[in-house]
């Protein structure tokens, strides 16, 4: 998840009908598919009855409320959000960052006490954000309001966290796949969240510089917006082949893949 | 259970080769290095499948004769200990990613 600047208070306060007001497109494409990808996981929730596709699910939810709403004055015809609104969804998508975290510690790190003190922190960081913007009746998404940096430090560390710990669960679970007991559609899998958490990172980096410059630059403003829009849509495509991976793709895994180990599944 | 299978797969193997404590300790650790596989967080699957593809020939690069037999007595020990304790394989990050797609 990418928490940037609203949209519609960007534009509001900018006054600029710049490339910016078609970001909403990118916001529509993202929150509509992390609605789907949280159906799917809550249905796959609901048969094993396990947590991790249910924290999951959950947190793919509020990042897809979030798109959808927070950019909803950007649609043609929306009306800017009221200050509630502003409110409720930023704490939508605070809590929302609340079960990555634990999926990240359940599935990563689970007797692990750094982990647990990385959640608290991230945890605390959120809350401490979403505070802050309740009494403001919204975030300040400027670099010169530190609660902005908290909060900003709160979801960008599990953005991180992730990437790292899908990118070191890869090269075990390559070599795991050498001697067969990994499948290469898992180990594929672990590629895709560890590209996932580097896209989300960049993103969260450009989110702080777009927030750096709220002065007059607009040169970076429009590469700031571009980075986002782009590292989002990749993300979603990264959600996509790890959730809904095409035939002819899970046929390319396998034919990588063929003579050091199992079949992947699906 | 999980944390002590290493320790009861250290321990069998030691009794079968003619390596002491540590020398056993470190082979397996690489072993299981050379696997991807945490020594923390093992499961008996893992550790079959470590003693039939890999351990033999560590234990061979240390001198050890009839490596293959060693490997295969301790591993039927290991497999029949942790059978008696009644534990079951701990729930992996690759079991959950297999379900995550699916699977």
């Amino acid at each position: 998840m990418v928490r940037k600047r609203s949209q519609s208070l960007w534009l509001d306060m900018k006054r600029i009908p710049a490339m910016e007001e078609n970001a909403y497109l990118t916001a529509l494409i993202a929150g509509s598919f992390y609605m789907v990808a949280s159906a799917r996981l809550l249905r796959l929730s609901m048969r094993t009855r396990e947590l991790p596709e249910l924290m999951l699910s959950v947190y793919f939810a509020a990042t897809g409320l979030y798109y959808l709403i927070a950019y909803s004055p950007n649609y043609p015809g929306f009306e800017p959000l009221s200050p509630f609104a502003n409110i409720a969804i930023n704490w939508i998508f605070v809590l929302g960052v609340f079960p990555f975290l634990l999926f990240i510690r359940r599935v990563f790190r689970p007797e692990s006490a750094w982990a647990l003190a990385l959640v608290w922190i991230c945890g605390l960081c959120l809350v401490a954000g979403g505070i802050d913007a309740t009494r403001k009746g919204g975030l300040e998404e400027v670099i010169e309001n530190p609660w902005f940096i908290v909060e900003w430090f709160g979801y960008a560390a599990p953005a991180v966290w992730i990437g790292c710990e899908a990118a070191l669960s890869y090269r075990g679970a390559s070599k795991r796949a050498e001697i067969g007991l990994c499948e290469p559609g898992v180990v594929n899998r672990y590629l895709i969240l560890a590209w996932f958490g580097c896209f989300q990172t960049l993103a969260c980096l450009a989110g702080l510089y777009w927030a750096y410059d709220n002065g007059d630059n607009r040169a970076i403003s429009v590469f700031a917006d571009a980075l986002l829009g782009g590292c989002e849509i990749a993300s979603v495509g990264t959600l996509w082949l790890a959730f809904f991976p095409p035939a002819i793709y899970r046929k390319w895994i396998l034919e990588r893949s063929a003579g050091i180990g199992p079949a992947p599944e699906g | 259970m999980v944390a002590q299978l290493f320790d009861i797969a250290a321990e069998r193997l030691e009794r079968c080769t003619a390596l002491d404590r540590l020398e056993v300790r470190g082979t397996l650790r690489i072993a299981l290095k050379r696997a991807g596989l945490d020594p923390n967080n093992l499961t008996v699957e893992q550790l079959r499948a470590v003693f039939e593809q890999l351990m033999p020939v560590e234990l061979e690069n240390r001198g050890v004769v009839d490596a293959v037999e060693a490997c295969g007595t301790a591993m039927d020990e290991i497999a029949c200990v942790a059978r008696e304790s009644g534990s079951t394989s701990a729930l992996t990050p690759d079991d959950i990613f297999k379900r995550l797609g699916g699977g």
